[in-house]
C-alpha cells in the first residue's frame, strides 16, 4: 500500500500541464476525498449522495424529446453494514481515476478493475471479486462527480466501424474513411473533440446498422459510394463511443441517422437508446440521444412487403413478448400511433425477422432495393 | 436355589425318559411331573439337596448385580465402592476427605488396586468384619445420605480379587499418630460369608507408630502414604485397564466435580499421577439422620415395625418411629382407622394394620424435614463444572427439598456450554494406544463409546475426513490411518454432530452405565430443549457444545439395580429434575440471545474496521494528508458507532451492568475482545462480509 502512495504523490508533484477537462475532474475528485476527510475530522458519519441510475429516477422530457435523470440520489455511507463496501469500492475507483489523471494515462475499465483488485489486508476478502462488481461502481462515480467515463480516463472495449466518406483526424493521424478496405476504420471507445476531429466530409447521410455482418455486406456492395453517406454498426447495442459519434456527426455535420435494425424488441431498444438515450446512462443522453435519428426498418410489415419465405421466420418467444409490450409502454412510444401499430403487428405475426432475412431473396437485395427504397419514399418510423 | 435343583433333577430324569414329549425340554416341569408314571424324585431326596444359600455364595454367581459383569468395569467398581468408602468415612468423621488411589499393574490383565483415606481409621475388631463379610455395615438400617448404602461393595470387591486371583485383601489402619496401625490380610468365607484373617496367625499385626513402623512397612512392601489416621485397603484382581468412557478416569474426574471439598491423588497403571485439589475447604454439613417417614412405609414394613417396637401404645409408636407424625396426626389415625390409641401395637390384627397402612396413606402428613440432605450447592457445582469442562458459559440450580414416596431428596443441575468436546485434546500416542486396546469391533463403535459428547453423527463426520472406513476394526489401524485420524479428530468441527454430556450423580457419586434406564437421561430427552437454543430430535439428547450434571441427593436413592447406575423413575423426581433442568435453560437461553446480539455487534464493527484501511489508502492518493491520522479519525468513529459491542444487553435489549446480568448461578467466560485492524488478527471468513454487499 504503502508503496502505491508514494507513486501517487510522485506523480502529483511532476508538474503536467493538465488540459481544463483533467484539472475540473481532478478537483472533484479532490473535494469527495475533502468532503470525507471532513466529516471524519469532525467524527460525523461519512457520505456520499450518489444520484440514483433506476428506471425510477429517469425522466421523458417531452420538450427536449430524451430520457433525463431525476434528482432522486441514494446516500452511501461509510458505516452502513449494507454500504460500507460499495463506499470503499467508491473511493477505490476514484483514487485510480484520479492515478491515471495524474499520470495522463488511460485504461480499460476491465484494465482499471486488475489495477484496483487486491487482498483486503488481514481478511481473505478481494476489493472486487468480479469486474462486473467494479463497473456499476465507475457509472456511480460519473453520475456523482458529474464526469464522464472519460473524464475520468477510462474506456469500455470498442466495438463497432465506421467507413464512408469523410475524412477526419484520430490523435493526430488523418484518416480517409472512404480508404478503410474491406474492414473499415475501428470507432475508438473515446471520441471527444480532443481526440477526434472532423476535417472534411461530403457525406449526407448516416446508415447505422445492427451488426457487423450486415455493415460487410453493404460496405462490400459499397453501398456508401453510390448513396454518399457514411455507414456504421455497433455490433448489437452500441456502446458509447459509437452513439457518441453518431451524435457528433448528426449535431456537428448535419447529417441525418437512419438505423436498419432487425424487427424484434431487441431492435426496438437499440434505436429507442439511439433516439432517446438509455435508462441505465441517462445522465449522457444530452450529449448522447439523437432525437431526430429514423428507425428504416426491419418493419414487422416486411414479411408480407418484400415476400419473404416462411423459413426466415423466428418465432418470439415469451420473453419477447412481454419485452414487445415494456417497450410499447415507454412514454417517448406510447404516443406514436405508427409505433403502437408496428410493436401490435409484430405480436400478431408472432415472429421476428433478422435484417439477414432480406438476404434470402436475394444476396444484394437490402443494399440494393430495400434500403434505397425506403429512403427514397421517407419510408420509416420516427 | 431351591427352584434350580429341581429343574436341573426334571431335566436329567427327563433325557432318560423314551416319551416322545419329554426330551424337548419346553413344557413346564408340573406337566412333566405329574404325566409321569413313577416320581422322578421324592420329598426326602429334595429336602437333601435343599440348603442355606449364603449371600455370599449367592453374589459371587451373581456378580453383575454388584458390577463385575466384566474385567474392566471389575476394576471401575472396585475402585468407586473403596472411595466411596473412604469419602463417607472422613465426611463422617468431620474430617476433609484427602484420598490416594494406585492403580499398579501386576501382570496380563492383573491389577493391584490401593485406595488410601485420611479418615478416622477402623477399629481393630471390626476390619475383617467390614472388608470380609458381605451385608455388614452401618448405613443400611438408618435413614441417613450416603454414598454406600447396604454394606456389599467393598467386601464384594474383595470377594471378586480372591475368587479371580486368590490374593486376600490387605488393610492397613490407623486411628491416631500415636495408636499402632492394623495390618490385615483379609478373605472372605465365601460358603459362610464370614472373614478370614490370614496373617499374624488368625489376628493380624500391629506395626508400631513411628520410624520403627515406617521401616518395618518398608520391609514387607506395605505402601502407606503417612497420614495420622486413615486407612488403605489393597485388592488385587483381574481386570482392565481402559481409558474413555465408563473409565476409572472417568470416575475420578466426576468424583471432584461432585466433590469439590476433596482432594483426589490418582496414579494410574502407566505411572502418570494427578491430583484433582479440593476447591473448598468447607466440609459440606453433615447430614441427619431422619425417621422413615409414614408416606414412604409399605404394608410389610409396617407390620414388621409394630412386631418390633418397644412403644407400650400405638399413640406412642406413631409418634416414636415416624417424622412428622405430631400428637395431633397421631391421635387423627387412630381415630380415623378406628384403633384406640392405648391399644398395645404388638396385638394389632392383620386386618387392623391393613386399616392402619390405608389411613395412614390418607391422611395429611406435612412433608418430612429435610435437612437431612445435603445439596453440593450452586457456586460449587459452577467452581466444579468449570475445572472439568471448558466452555463460555456455566449454569447450576438447586432445587428446594422435594419427597418421593416418603423419602425426602433434592435435585441440582448445572450446565456448560461452548467450547468443543474431549476429542481435540487427545495426543497422539494416546489416540493409539487407546485404538489398540480397546475392545469395540468398528471404528464408528470406537469413536462413540470412547469420547463425551460424540454422537454418531460427528463420529462419521471424522471418519470421512480421515478417508476411513466406518466398519474398519480399530486396533488394526496403519500408522498412517492413525495419523489421519488424528488429523481428523482435531480438525472437524463438531459443534453441530455433538450430542449433549450428561453427567449423573446419586449422592455425590458418579453414575457412569446404563444412562438409558436411567430417569435423569429419560427426563432431558423428553425435554423440549429448542425453547431454549439448543437443536434436539424428537425424544433424544439435544445436540450442540453442552455438558449437563444432574445431582440427586436424598436419604434413599432409588437405584434400578444394586449396581447403583440408574436411578429409578418416579414422577415426583422426573419432576424436580425437569424443572432445575429448565431453570438453567431460562439462563442459557438468556445468554445465548445475548450472546447472538453482541456477536451481531462485533461483526459489524469487524466489517466497518476491516475496510477503513482501504478508505484511508485511498483518500490519501487523491489528495494530500497523512494516512494515518485518517485512518485514527475513522476508527474511533467506528467505535463509536458500534459501542454497543462493548456493552452488556438484558433480555430486552437494555444496556446492563455486566455483574447485574445474572446472579451467583452463572459464570460468562468473557471471550476475547474483537481483534483490533491494527494487530491483522480479522479471521473473519468470507462469508461474514457477505452482507456488506448490497
Amino acid at each position: 500500500m504503502a508503496k502505491k502512495k508514494t507513486q501517487g504523490t510522485t506523480s502529483a508533484t511532476v508538474s503536467r500541464v493538465f488540459t481544463a477537462t483533467d484539472a475540473r475532474t481532478l478537483t472533484q475528485l479532490q473535494s469527495l476525498a475533502e468532503r470525507i476527510i471532513s466529516a471524519a475530522e469532525n467524527g460525523k458519519d461519512p457520505f456520499m449522495d450518489i444520484p440514483s441510475r433506476t428506471l425510477s429516477n429517469v425522466r421523458w422530457c417531452p420538450r427536449k424529446k430524451i430520457i433525463e435523470m431525476g434528482r432522486s440520489t441514494n446516500r452511501r455511507q461509510l458505516f452502513n453494514l449494507h454500504q460500507a463496501k460499495a463506499f470503499m469500492q467508491t473511493l477505490l475507483v476514484a483514487k485510480g481515476a484520479a492515478e491515471l489523471i495524474q499520470a495522463g494515462k488511460t485504461l480499460s475499465i476491465r484494465g482499471l478493475y486488475y489495477r484496483l483488485k487486491h487482498r483486503i489486508k488481514g481478511t481473505n476478502e478481494n476489493t472486487f471479486e468480479t469486474q462486473e462488481e467494479c463497473d456499476p461502481i465507475i457509472e456511480d462515480l460519473e453520475v456523482l462527480l458529474d464526469a464522464l467515463r472519460e473524464q475520468l480516463h477510462l474506456y469500455a472495449d470498442k466495438r463497432g466501424d465506421m467507413v464512408g466518406n469523410i475524412v477526419l483526424v484520430d490523435s493526430g493521424d488523418e484518416i480517409d474513411c472512404s480508404r478503410m478496405g474491406s474492414g473499415g476504420y475501428a470507432i475508438p471507445s473515446i471520441v471527444e473533440p480532443e481526440v477526434i476531429q472532423f476535417k472534411k466530409c461530403t457525406a449526407k447521410f448516416v446508415l447505422h446498422v445492427e451488426k457487423g455482418t450486415v455493415w460487410t455486406r453493404f460496405n462490400e456492395d459499397k453501398f456508401w459510394q453510390k448513396h454518399n453517406c457514411i455507414l456504421t454498426h455497433g455490433a448489437g447495442q452500441p456502446p458509447r463511443g459509437v452513439r457518441r459519434l453518431l451524435y457528433r456527426l448528426h449535431n456537428e455535420l448535419g447529417l441525418p441517422i437512419y438505423c436498419l435494425l432487425d424487427n424484434d424488441p431487441w431492435g426496438y431498444y437499440i434505436y429507442s437508446v439511439i433516439k432517446q438515450g438509455s435508462i441505465n446512462l441517462a445522465y449522457e443522453s444530452p450529449r448522447m440521444a439523437i432525437p431526430d435519428a429514423k428507425f428504416l426498418g426491419l418493419r414487422s410489415c416486411d414479411f408480407e412487403r418484400c415476400g419473404l419465405s416462411d423459413s426466415v421466420k423466428i418465432e418470439l418467444t415469451q420473453v419477447d413478448r412481454r419485452r414487445a409490450m415494456q417497450i410499447a409502454k415507454y412514454p417517448w412510444f406510447a404516443q406514436k400511433k405508427e409505433w403502437q401499430r408496428e410493436i401490435k403487428q409484430l405480436l400478431e405475426n408472432g415472429f421476428k425477422l433478422e435484417v439477414e432475412a432480406l438476404i434470402s431473396k436475394d444476396i444484394s437485395y437490402v443494399t440494393e432495393v430495400y434500403t434505397p427504397e425506403r429512403i427514397a419514399k421517407r419510408d420509416w418510423l420516427d | 436355589m431351591k427352584q434350580k435343583v429341581r429343574q436341573t433333577v426334571t431335566k436329567s430324569t427327563a433325557t432318560g425318559d423314551p416319551s416322545p414329549v419329554g426330551g424337548d425340554g419346553t413344557l413346564g416341569d408340573g406337566r412333566q411331573l405329574t404325566g409321569a408314571a413313577r416320581p422322578r424324585i421324592t420329598a426326602q431326596k429334595l429336602a437333601a439337596a435343599q440348603r442355606d444359600i449364603s449371600v455370599s455364595e449367592f453374589f459371587a454367581k451373581n456378580r453383575h448385580l454388584l458390577g463385575f459383569d466384566n474385567p474392566r468395569k471389575a476394576l471401575l467398581t472396585t475402585v468407586k465402592e473403596a472411595v466411596d468408602n473412604a469419602l463417607d468415612a472422613c465426611e463422617e468423621a468431620g474430617i476433609l476427605p484427602e484420598v490416594w488411589v494406585k492403580i499398579g499393574s501386576v501382570g496380563t490383565n492383573r491389577f493391584r488396586v490401593a485406595v488410601q483415606d485420611n479418615g478416622p481409621g477402623i477399629l481393630k475388631k471390626q476390619i475383617p468384619l467390614i472388608f470380609g463379610k458381605l451385608l455388614y455395615g452401618s448405613k443400611f438400617h438408618r435413614l441417613r445420605m450416603s454414598r454406600g448404602q447396604q454394606g456389599i461393595g467393598i467386601s464384594a470387591a474383595g470377594m471378586y480379587g480372591l475368587l479371580t486371583t486368590g490374593k486376600p485383601v490387605c488393610i492397613v489402619s490407623k486411628t491416631a499418630p500415636e495408636n499402632p496401625a492394623h495390618y490385615y490380610e483379609v478373605q472372605i468365607d465365601t460358603k459362610r460369608n464370614v472373614p478370614q484373617i490370614l496373617n499374624g496367625r488368625g489376628d493380624g499385626i500391629d506395626i508400631p507408630p513411628g520410624e520403627a513402623g515406617a521401616r518395618w512397612m518398608e520391609r514387607h512392601g506395605i505402601e502407606w502414604v503417612d497420614v495420622p489416621h486413615g486407612t488403605r485397603v489393597t485388592i488385587e484382581l483381574e481386570a482392565r485397564y481402559q481409558k474413555g468412557r465408563g473409565s476409572v478416569d472417568e470416575y475420578l474426574e466426576m468424583t471432584a466435580l461432585a466433590n469439590p471439598h476433596v482432594t483426589l491423588h490418582y496414579e494410574d497403571p502407566e505411572g502418570n499421577e494427578k491430583t484433582y485439589p479440593r476447591a473448598t475447604d468447607e466440609l459440606p454439613p453433615e447430614p441427619k439422620e431422619i425417621k422413615p417417614h409414614p408416606y414412604g412405609v409399605e404394608l410389610g414394613a409396617l407390620v414388621t415395625k409394630l412386631q418390633e417396637t418397644t412403644a407400650p401404645t400405638l399413640y406412642q409408636f406413631l409418634t416414636g418411629s415416624f417424622s412428622r407424625v405430631t400428637p395431633t396426626i397421631a391421635r387423627r389415625i387412630c381415630e380415623a382407622s378406628g384403633l384406640s390409641p392405648r391399644s398395645n401395637p404388638k396385638r394389632l390384627s392383620a386386618q387392623e394394620a391393613e386399616t392402619l397402612y390405608r389411613v395412614i396413606q390418607e391422611i395429611k402428613i406435612p412433608p418430612p424435614a429435610s435437612d437431612c440432605v445435603v445439596p453440593i450447592g450452586e457456586k460449587l457445582i459452577l467452581e466444579g463444572l468449570r475445572k472439568l469442562v471448558k466452555a463460555d458459559f456455566y449454569a447450576a440450580a438447586t432445587r428446594p427439598p422435594a419427597v418421593y414416596r416418603g423419602n425426602p431428596f433434592v435435585i441440582e443441575v448445572g450446565l456448560a456450554y461452548g467450547g468443543g468436546p474431549g476429542v481435540q485434546k487427545i495426543s497422539r500416542e494416546t489416540l493409539a494406544e487407546m485404538l489398540a486396546e480397546c475392545d469395540a469391533r468398528t471404528l464408528r463403535q470406537f469413536l462413540i463409546t470412547q469420547f463425551d459428547g460424540l454422537g454418531p453423527v460427528g463420529a462419521d463426520k471424522i471418519i470421512e475426513e480421515a478417508k476411513l472406513k466406518r466398519r474398519m476394526n480399530p486396533a488394526k489401524l496403519s500408522g498412517a490411518e492413525i495419523d489421519r485420524l488424528h488429523h481428523a479428530l482435531s480438525t472437524v468441527n463438531l459443534q453441530e454432530g455433538q450430542t449433549m454430556n450428561v453427567l449423573r450423580f446419586a449422592n455425590r457419586v458418579p453414575l457412569q452405565f446404563q444412562a438409558g434406564a436411567c430417569v435423569i437421561t429419560q427426563t432431558i430427552a423428553q425435554m423440549n430443549w429448542r425453547a431454549y437454543g439448543l437443536s434436539q430430535s424428537k425424544g433424544s439428547l439435544p445436540t450442540g457444545p453442552v455438558t449437563v450434571m444432574v445431582h440427586m441427593a436424598s436419604v434413599w436413592v432409588p437405584f434400578t439395580s444394586e449396581s447403583k447406575e440408574a436411578i429409578a423413575a418416579y414422577p415426583e423426581i422426573q419432576r424436580e429434575i425437569r424443572l432445575a433442568l429448565q431453570a438453567v435453560g431460562r439462563k442459557l437461553k438468556m445468554y445465548l440471545l445475548r450472546r447472538e446480539r453482541v456477536q451481531h455487534e462485533g461483526q459489524r464493527r469487524n466489517i466497518f474496521l476491516r475496510y477503513l484501511g482501504e478508505v484511508a489508502d485511498a483518500i490519501s492518493a487523491i489528495r494530500p494528508i497523512d494516512r494515518d491520522y485518517l485512518f485514527q479519525k475513522l476508527v474511533d468513529i467506528a467505535r463509536k458507532k458500534t459501542a454497543e459491542a462493548d456493552m452488556k444487553l438484558d433480555e430486552r435489549g437494555q444496556f446492563v451492568d455486566p455483574s447485574e446480568l445474572f446472579d451467583g448461578s452463572v459464570i460468562v467466560v468473557e471471550q476475547p475482545s474483537d481483534s483490533e485492524p491494527e494487530n491483522n488478527g480479522l479471521h473473519l471468513s468470507h462469508s461474514a462480509a457477505v452482507g456488506a454487499r448490497h
